[in-house]
């Protein structure tokens, strides 16, 4: 009997050797992306082409998630056991996945890449939310920056972009004055987040979310402040009535349809904006300076990250390699509009174009500090995708005092902030 | 009826009908794959998505802490702001919807009852809206919504309904009335083929002996069409009552529950709450909430129809 | 209606209203699917500057020419086709069969399973999907078209047996004694007199099961993400990026999504009526 069974499992080992040997015969791989459209499906699709090319036993699937409804449907695929070994990970699903030990560190990985030494800095520390480890490799950074419609503010008389937030409440109020247009596309609605934040944070003058006793910032009285203004500019009529509930194809249209006349956005606005505007009608300026002398745009990104469950782990980081390639990335992030995360990339003659003027001044200038939302905090996809943006509109329609509102919104993230740092 | 088959098979049934147990289990049969499909698709998950109600569940973590026994029940009881705004919206949306589409159905189930030219064309058309899917009725409505790319904000502005023609969609206060009219308009149908129906089965005599008796237009429908449809009115409303309150596509995509929570009703609470905050034990006891208003209103309406029946 | 006679002046009166009512409801009924139709050839350029006008300067039939031929729908719809069909027969199969026990029998247990019936409508949908991901998943039944035929049978099932039972209510029970008396079985009396009777009440009852199936988009987004096998509406969200939506190829898609829908509602909304009210006569 007992030889039966070793005989038995030399052969299942031999077996197992064998094909290891062969590179594991023919592997799939299943890619999840989320932040889909036709046109970013089908240059994916091309840039896995070539992965498949270079490495004929990997095959690769992919599967593409509605936009508005990816965060449910992954987390109803992931929990049902349906997961996916690569996936594209936005920066406010990270800490959730990471957090709950879904993904794979990839410190190990990055060891042995290459090009991991022509990485900005940024890229490798924005895709660690737990302290010395790495769930994923970003693929480019949104950054915020105001759009600005000249022809508008030659109408209205004025001379140039806003410098100051000061300055950026007259250019409102004076626009405004037009008939039928604003100074502001707001954005109340879904995504409204970051914009409450980098004014909260302006008037602050420092980029902390928390103090040292682990309090959130965000109700003392200057960032207080910060969103007074802007709900007075809403309160005003500084930006459109319905913008309360507007989102991003709402302030987009509204920007390039000439109804109001600035605008705060990431590169990848620009891909819209550019194809319905023409050049010499808009330009893009560092964003607005607070009264402390600092301004904080937001800075996000989006990358790919490996699932545990993930069976060839080896032929799924040879995929996120090769997606994130210096050819690949830099094709990729001019394609969807990101900033790439490869040092010299601004060296690019499609970077050096005048509209990027306004990224590039901020990712260099003194005054500017791009600044991450804290979403190493389990809680704060939630915070951003439905308590910011309820509360807030609260707050612009007068219902609740910005007072209030601060005070609901630090609650909520100091008792997140204290979890996090219980689990540390 | 072939012979030869009915010679072969009648041993058969005569053996068939003389067991008392077959003729107990006989409905049962013919039941029996509606009941088995029923338990295994709905009651089976329905049970387990209620056993998280006592639980901490969160999508994602395997972290969860386990029974919490009423703790989700007393939160949302006592301390939930939004939970008490859907409450009210939901009755709001729900009774709301039901009124205008049953009294606008029922006005066109009167119209059709009667022979004109065109009928079967006009027919076809006007109970079209039932088979327009609703998320798309509702991106519809949201377009024709919007003053920059739609016309009805400059026909209320015209009408003198509205100050200046703005997004309703946007004014908390009167948001509702957005999902509620794309709602209305998906519903009519229903209403309309249900008691067109009804009244049609309705005999003429009835009719011309209330005349006779001298009877107004009026008099006519409250004695004789009222009495007679009432059965079909009172199926159509608790079902369509029932529909409606579950039913959150509308508002998800009309206005996702906003602005500020001004459209939040139940249904698209527990969605919120499940799938952006994968908080499922909140939701479910949510859901299970919605489940006992609904079980008391039916039982509400049930009683109403005996007391109704035993003094008509 | 009535057989008495009014004066002319005021039989007139009534029919200039009654048409006026009616057009208003015809109107009000083909408004937004025209908007729609009108969004769909609308050139992209035109879309926001003449957003409000009732019919745009220049039309364009590319969106409708996109979506046929560069996209997937035709995949969708014929995924859509099968799932609307699949779940219409079966459930007017199984409702027929339930319809037919609450018709003709009076058993013990009766109200009770009405009740239950009636109290599935009221479960929130939205919470049973992550438990039935769960137990389809390991049964292969997620990506599956057959997955979304069950699960969109289970939840029909109740209003067409509700549908169903009115329908069998018109015929009377005398005729299948009488085939029974002559040797049949019960099921054979069924199937072969009862049924072809109520045949334009199944028709009714396929149709209504078809608009409800076709327009199905929460479980057919959540069960299904391989896109093979994705059902129109949720093909249709896949012109809704983070970016831009593409109203009008959207449009364009939904306006031939809408038309078999449309046609085949119409087609059989006569036979509801008729079916609803022959069996509201008997019972």
């Amino acid at each position: 009997m007992r030889r039966m069974i070793f005989g038995t499992a030399a052969l299942v080992a031999l077996a197992t050797a064998a094909t290891a040997g062969q590179a594991a015969a023919q592997t799939t791989l299943q890619l999840v992306e989320v932040i889909t459209s036709p046109q970013r499906t089908e240059h994916l699709e091309t840039m896995i082409d070539a992965f498949e090319a270079a490495n004929p036993e990997v095959t690769v699937e992919v599967t593409s998630l509605p936009w508005g409804q990816a965060f449910e449907k992954l987390a109803t695929m992931v929990q049902a056991g349906q997961v996916p070994d690569v996936v594209e990970m936005p920066d406010r699903w990270l800490s959730l996945y990471a957090n709950n030990n879904r993904l794979v560190n990839l410190e190990r990985y990055i060891a042995d890449w290459p090009e991991a030494q022509n990485l900005t800095q940024a890229a490798l520390d924005f895709g660690s939310v737990i302290p010395g480890e790495i769930h994923e490799i970003p693929y480019g950074f949104y950054l915020r920056a105001m759009f600005w419609n000249k022809k508008l503010f030659e109408e209205a008389g004025i001379d140039g972009p806003p410098e100051t937030m000061a300055e950026f409440m007259e250019t409102s109020k004076t626009i405004s004055e037009l008939p039928g247009k604003s100074g502001y596309c707001l954005r109340g609605g879904p995504g409204a987040t970051n914009g409450y934040i980098m004014w909260a944070l302006n008037f602050l003058g420092e980029n902390r979310y928390f103090d040292e006793e682990g309090n959130s910032t965000l109700d003392s009285p200057d960032a207080v402040e910060g969103f007074k203004f802007i709900t007075e500019l809403y309160q005003n009529g500084y930006a459109p009535r319905d913008s309360v509930n507007w989102g991003f194809n709402e302030i987009v249209a509204g920007f390039y349809s000439g109804t109001c006349a600035m605008l705060d956005q990431d590169p990848d606005a620009l891909i819209a904006i550019a194809e319905r505007m023409p050049e010499e009608d808009f330009a893009v300026a560092p964003m607005p300076i607070g009264p402390k002398g600092k301004s904080f745009p937001t800075i996000g990104y989006a990358g790919w990250a490996m699932f545990e469950e993930a069976q060839d782990k080896d032929a799924a980081w040879k995929l996120i390699q090769h997606l994130s390639s210096p050819e690949m990335n830099l094709e990729w992030s001019k394609f969807v509009g990101v900033i790439p995360i490869y040092q010299g990339a601004e060296q690019d003659p499609f970077f050096q174009k005048p509209q990027f003027e306004g990224w590039f001044t901020e990712l260099e200038g003194e005054a500017w500090e791009p600044t991450s939302m804290p979403t190493y905090l389990e809680e704060f996809g939630y915070f951003a995708d439905v308590l910011s943006i309820q509360s807030g509109q609260e707050a612009l329609l007068g219902q609740r005092t910005p007072e209030d509102v601060a005070g609901e919104w630090a609650a909520y993230l100091t008792d997140a902030y204290q979890k996090w740092q219980a689990a540390q | 009826m072939a012979s030869g088959a009915v010679a072969a098979t009648r041993g058969q049934g005569a053996v068939r009908r003389s067991g008392r147990l077959s003729v107990i289990l006989e409905p049962w049969i013919y039941l029996s794959p509606a009941l088995v499909l029923l338990a295994l698709v709905m009651f089976v998950p329905l049970i387990v998505g209620f056993t998280y109600a006592f639980q901490d569940i969160r999508l994602l973590s395997p972290f969860s802490r386990g029974w919490v026994s009423t703790e989700h029940f007393e939160t949302l009881l006592f301390s939930d702001r939004v939970f008490r705004t859907a409450l009210v919206n939901t009755a709001w949306w729900t009774f709301g919807s039901v009124a205008l589409q049953f009294f606008l159905g029922l006005g066109l189930a009167l119209l059709l009852n009667r022979a004109f030219l065109g009928k079967r064309f006009v027919q076809a058309v006007v109970f079209l809206p039932w088979a327009v899917p609703t998320f798309l009725s509702g991106l519809t409505f949201a377009w024709l919504l919007n003053p920059v790319i739609g016309p009805i904000p400059h026909w209320l502005f015209a009408l003198g309904i509205l100050e200046e023609p703005y997004n309703i969609l946007g004014n908390p206060s009167i948001a509702m009335w957005g999902p509620i009219i794309a709602n209305v308009w998906f519903g009519i149908p229903f209403f309309a083929i249900t008691l067109l129906a009804a009244m049609q089965a309705i005999p003429n005599e009835m009719y011309e002996s209330a005349a006779i008796d001298g009877a107004s237009a009026w008099q006519r429908f409250a004695h004789v069409t009222l009495p007679y449809i009432a059965p079909m009115i009172a199926i159509t409303v608790l079902l369509r009552t029932i529909w409606i309150s579950n039913f959150a596509d509308l508002i998800i995509v009309m206005t996702n529950g906003g602005p500020a929570n001004a459209t939040q009703i139940l249904p698209s609470y527990i969605f919120t709450t499940a799938y952006r905050k994968l908080d499922f034990g909140y939701a479910s006891a949510v859901a299970m909430v919605l489940l006992l208003l609904l079980f008391v209103y039916a039982i509400l309406l049930h009683q109403l129809r005996k007391t109704f029946r035993s003094t008509a | 209606m009535t057989s008495f006679t009014r004066p002319i002046h005021q039989q007139l009166l009534l029919s200039i209203g009654h048409t006026l009512a009616i057009w208003l409801y015809v109107v009000a009924a083909l408004f937004p699917v025209y908007w729609l139709v009108k969004i769909a050839v609308t050139p992209e350029a035109l879309l926001y500057t003449e957003g409000v006008r009732l019919w745009p300067s220049a039309i364009t039939w590319d969106n409708f020419a996109k979506v046929l031929l560069a996209s997937d729908f035709p995949a969708f719809f014929k995924n859509s086709v099968i799932v609307s069909f699949g779940t219409a027969a079966t459930v007017t199969i199984v409702a027929s069969a339930a319809g037919y026990a609450f018709s003709r029998f009076a058993f013990k247990g009766r109200a009770v399973i009405v009740f239950v019936m009636l109290l599935t409508q009221m479960f929130p949908l939205v919470l049973l999907i992550a438990p039935i991901y769960r137990l389809m998943a390991p049964l292969g039944l997620t990506d599956s078209l057959w997955g979304l035929v069950i699960v969109y049978t289970a939840f029909n099932v109740p209003f067409a047996t509700f549908l169903m039972q009115s329908f069998l209510e018109s015929i009377p029970k005398e005729l299948e004694e009488a085939a029974m008396i002559d040797g049949c079985t019960r099921l054979q009396a069924l199937v072969r007199v009862i049924l072809p009777l109520t045949l334009p009440g199944m028709g009714a009852t396929l149709g209504f099961v078809f608009t409800a199936a076709w327009s199905e988009l929460l479980f057919s987004l959540m069960l299904i993400s391989n896109e093979a096998k994705m059902t129109f509406p949720v093909g249709l969200l896949s012109f809704v990026s983070k970016f831009a939506v593409d109203w009008g190829q959207m449009m364009a898609a939904a306006v031939m999504a809408l038309i078999p829908a449309c046609l085949f509602f119409a087609f059989i909304q006569r036979y509801l009526v008729q079916g609803l009210t022959a069996g509201a006569v008997k019972g």
